[in-house]
């Protein structure tokens, strides 16, 4: 652990920015058709709740993170293995979003340069904003937090303006009846975004008020949510079902459907700015929390001596799991949903608040 | 880094002690002290000195005892020791023994405002050093200082770096006396503090400390005062020294220290509770904390009203932006997204490029090298030749440049409007920053177009907010972000709202304007109006 505190304000930007982050290029559940943002309201319902659960165990240790509390609840060696386990799933969503990220850019603006070089550009900035620690990125959030909303509001009255949103593309609504909405909204919107909040039981403890944790995180989800949600609509409404259900990256769509007055017109670059600033705040949550992971189970005495070989653990990570985009998408909305997100993000978070419940039940009745 | 510190080390060398301080031993006690006999104690001030042409010695006699006046010729008040020293002493005569002559001396005769007893060698020289006249009498171990400072000074003009429209026009000057009067005829406050100190093992320098008690915290006072105590170094020319020794950071192009040659300047800084460095011989005086967004504040920001000093500060601010990366914009734009572009102006782009041999990238390297040479040209030249090279500049960059295919006429636009950009921000310093940072994020544009400038501009935000000057975060208070500090960032509030100080700074003694300043219309005044209306009609 690194001695770093940050302020409410700051936790709250960077949940915003962490949730809608990939999200808002990947994470549409586009087989709901129209009623997609639906699927995300439940998912931002169930998110709310799966946080709760990781509030809970934060409760119970409030100075510690998640891989230093696992060894305390459920032992020393079986608990270092979970937080091992944990490190390497860090590892992996960051490489994750970090080959989201190039593998957007690659197809759209870059074609001809190689991905790798995209990722490792990125990835270097990411581990100079690790090396200089936890602050200066929360702060660093703060400054592209007031970047990315203007940017929205812009766009969003842009959009508006031009003439391109068609409520009519939103009808009819539950065309399929609620049981695609509800699996939907377990398999793809709840563990991703929603239920990536397990990262931060890593970050938790560096709030310098334990107490705003709760309020700070679940307005953070809801205020992502409400954004995702209204970027859905607008989606969907401005590029009608099919498009929608077709276009890789809705969203790109959509923003380069505006035009204004022959002279507001190819307005990628705002896109290009948000996918900038959210890619790098998401990869440097994960990664944050996988160098702080890795120093606190292997008892390095600083974190900045691991920073650095994690950034290229992450690179290379990101070019290896996948052969091309699309069995990149495939094995992150089908495989990991089922084998990955399902164990870490709901089941062994349930396990050690049941067995830190009945530890602390046994504590108590031995003190009486 | 570490490695760069490890070089450095080995081939330090032992430091010789050029100061005349330790050049004393002090296990001899009585070295260190004035002695009685008074022509030993000339004698040993002449050969110290090396018999230096401007030392001036004059003997003198007050009835029974011997004695001597000292002091630096050029920099004292030579009327006023003639005057108020010599003229007196000389008028007086003592016959008596039983008076004490050295306290008959000190109390009656010498005509000096400030005046003290020194007893040891180090006071001596550091007083007959900085302009004090000294004088020894014989048969006492101790001398009489007074102060006569003075000699030919430049006086107060007004500043050449800091314009403003409106607002004071005088300038801090190389006098330390001077600047203290300037800023303490501005601030008629007791609690107006000013602590000195010598720095400069040989130059042995007055460095002032200005603060204002009550205002600025004690933390950063004594925060200032120990990295101000750790400099050993020969000399200080000038606060550029000190700025370079005292700040968080070296490897860094933003400016951590902020200075300027306005006491105005300098004053409303004191009240925001930063603490000023003033350095003898140095125009420039250094304020501590300084915080990113201070240095797109101009002094005529607070002096002209609120909305028009906004939408200067706006300006300013994006005319930083574009002298940032006009010319690397230009690069993507024309090198990777040519899509980004309007058709016709593409086209016209494309036609006017048709001749250039360069990409773009070297085209505008090109030109932003050839100007940077100009303006540096430009300061160094003697004023009389200055014209010419204006005429050359203006002539062969813009149009033969042009004309000779070497470059492009929108390129020529880019960088002349990234260069004026550059000149409207007040501060030279954070100038600088721009125009450095410039070249670093043209090479990015070129190696991959608008992502390599994102990554470049997303380093720098990294890097600013790991800045920090005096322990306060460098990007406060926008990151991290306060909404009470907003008052003087982006938008300059009207003076009624204009509350607190920056919190970052003071924390304790925060408000500084009453309640109910918002100006309103009398009432009476609209009654009268109207009824004069109603007597019209």
């Amino acid at each position: 652990m690194e001695k770093a505190k940050i302020t409410p304000k700051q936790l709250f930007v960077l949940v915003v920015l962490f949730e809608i982050g990939s999200a808002l290029l990947v994470g549409f559940p586009v087989g709901l058709k129209q009623d997609a943002w639906i699927a995300i309201l439940f998912g931002m319902a169930g998110g709310v709740l799966l946080f709760l659960v990781y509030y809970r165990l934060f409760l119970y240790y409030p100075d510690l993170p998640l891989t230093s509390y696992v060894e305390k609840i459920i032992g020393k060696w079986p608990g270092r293995v979970i937080g091992y386990f944990y490190i390497i799933y860090f590892i992996y969503i960051a490489a994750r979003v970090l080959r989201d990220f190039g593998e957007l850019l690659t197809s759209t603006i870059y074609n001809r340069t190689p991905i790798f070089l995209i990722m490792t550009v990125l990835i270097l900035t990411i581990s100079y904003a690790i090396q200089k620690g936890f602050e200066v990125i929360a702060r660093v959030g703060e400054l592209f937090f007031a970047t990315v909303y203007l940017m929205a509001i812009v766009g969003f009255f842009l959009i508006i303006f031009s003439g391109l949103i068609h409520l009519e593309h939103l009808k009819p609504v539950l065309e399929m009846g609620w049981k695609p909405i509800i699996k939907s909204s377990i398999k793809e919107t709840l563990p991703f975004p929603f239920g990536e909040m397990i990262v931060f039981t890593m970050l938790l403890p560096y709030l310098n008020q334990a107490k705003k944790a709760k309020i700070v995180c679940i307005s953070g989800m809801i205020l992502s949510g409400i954004n995702f949600i209204l970027a859905t609509i607008i989606n969907i409404a401005t590029l009608g079902v099919d498009s929608f259900q077709r276009s890789p990256y809705p969203l790109l769509s959509t923003v380069s459907k505006i035009q204004l007055f022959n002279f507001i017109e190819r307005l990628d670059v705002l896109f290009m700015i948000y996918v900038m600033i959210s890619g790098f705040i998401k990869v440097a949550v994960f990664y944050y929390a996988a160098v702080i992971g890795t120093t606190d189970v292997f008892k390095f005495k600083d974190c900045k001596q691991v920073s650095f070989p994690m950034g290229i653990l992450i690179l290379i990570t990101a070019m290896m799991i996948a052969a091309n985009y699309s069995e990149h998408i495939k094995e992150g909305l089908v495989t990991s949903a089922v084998y990955l997100h399902l164990p870490f993000q709901l089941i062994i978070p349930l396990v050690l608040l049941g067995t830190a419940f009945i530890r602390s039940r046994i504590k108590k009745a031995s003190e009486a | 880094m570490s490695i760069l510190t490890k070089m450095l080390k080995k081939k330090q060398v032992q430091r010789k002690n050029d100061n005349y301080r330790q050049k004393l031993d002090p296990s001899k006690p009585e070295e260190l002290v004035i002695q009685k006999d008074y022509s030993a104690n000339v004698s040993r001030i002449e050969e110290e000195l090396g018999h230096s042409a401007d030392l001036v010695i004059r003997q003198i006699n007050i009835g029974i005892v011997n004695g001597a006046l000292l002091f630096i010729d050029g920099i004292v008040d030579g009327k006023g020791i003639s005057e108020f020293v010599v003229e007196t002493l000389m008028d007086k005569q003592i016959s008596s023994r039983e008076v004490d002559v050295f306290q008959y001396v000190m109390d009656q005769t010498v005509a000096l405002g400030s005046i003290k007893t020194i007893t040891n060698w180090n006071d001596l020289y550091n007083a007959l050093l900085s302009g004090c006249t000294i004088i020894l009498l014989n048969g006492y171990n101790k001398a009489i200082s007074g102060e006569t400072r003075g000699g030919e000074l430049r006086s107060i003009a007004e500043p050449t770096q800091q314009l403003a429209i409106r607002g004071p026009k005088d300038a801090f000057t190389e006098t330390l006396r001077t600047n203290t009067a300037l800023i303490r005829r501005r601030i008629k406050s007791p609690n107006l503090w000013v602590e000195s100190m010598k720095i400069g093992k040989v130059s042995q320098t007055d460095i002032a400390l200005l603060y204002i008690k009550g205002i600025a915290e004690e933390e950063i006072i004594q925060e200032v005062k120990e990295r101000l105590q750790r400099i050993d170094i020969d000399a200080i020319m000038d606060s550029g020294y000190i700025e370079q020794l005292i700040e968080e950071q070296t490897f860094t192009s933003f400016p951590t220290t902020y200075h300027t040659e306005r006491p105005d300047v300098v004053s409303s800084q004191l009240l925001e509770g930063r603490v000023a460095i003033i350095a003898d011989g140095s125009p420039f005086v250094l304020t501590v904390p300084a915080l990113f967004v201070q240095f797109f504040q101009a002094p005529d920001d607070y002096y002209s009203r609120f909305d028009l000093s906004t939408s200067v500060r706006l300006l300013r601010i994006i005319s930083f932006l574009i002298a940032l990366i006009g010319p690397s914009l230009y690069i993507a734009a024309t090198t990777f997204h040519q899509e980004m572009i309007p058709t016709t102006l593409a086209i016209a782009i494309a036609a006017q490029r048709e001749n250039v041999p360069f990409p773009a990238f070297v085209e505008a390297l090109i030109m932003e090298v050839t100007f940077e040479i100009l303006r540096e040209a430009g300061l160094r030249l003697p004023r009389a030749v200055g014209q010419a090279v204006s005429i050359v500049g203006a002539l062969v960059i813009g149009q033969a440049a042009v004309q000779a295919s070497i470059v492009s006429p929108v390129m020529v636009i880019v960088v002349s409007i990234t260069a004026i950009a550059n000149f409207s921000t007040p501060v030279f310093a954070m100038a600088i920053a721009a125009r450095l940072l410039r070249f670093a994020l043209m090479v990015m544009a070129a190696l991959i177009g608008f992502y390599g400038i994102m990554v470049g501009l997303m380093i720098m935000a990294i890097h600013l907010c790991s800045l920090r000057s005096f322990g306060v975060p460098y990007m406060a208070p926008l990151a991290p972000f306060s909404g009470p500090n907003q008052q003087d960032v982006f938008i300059r509030y009207p003076f009624w709202a204009f509350k607190d100080r920056p919190k970052f700074i003071v924390k304790g003694n925060v408000v500084r304007t009453g309640e109910n300043q918002k100006p309103k219309p009398p009432k009476q005044s609209s009654h009268k109006s109207d009824k004069l209306e109603e007597n019209e009609s």
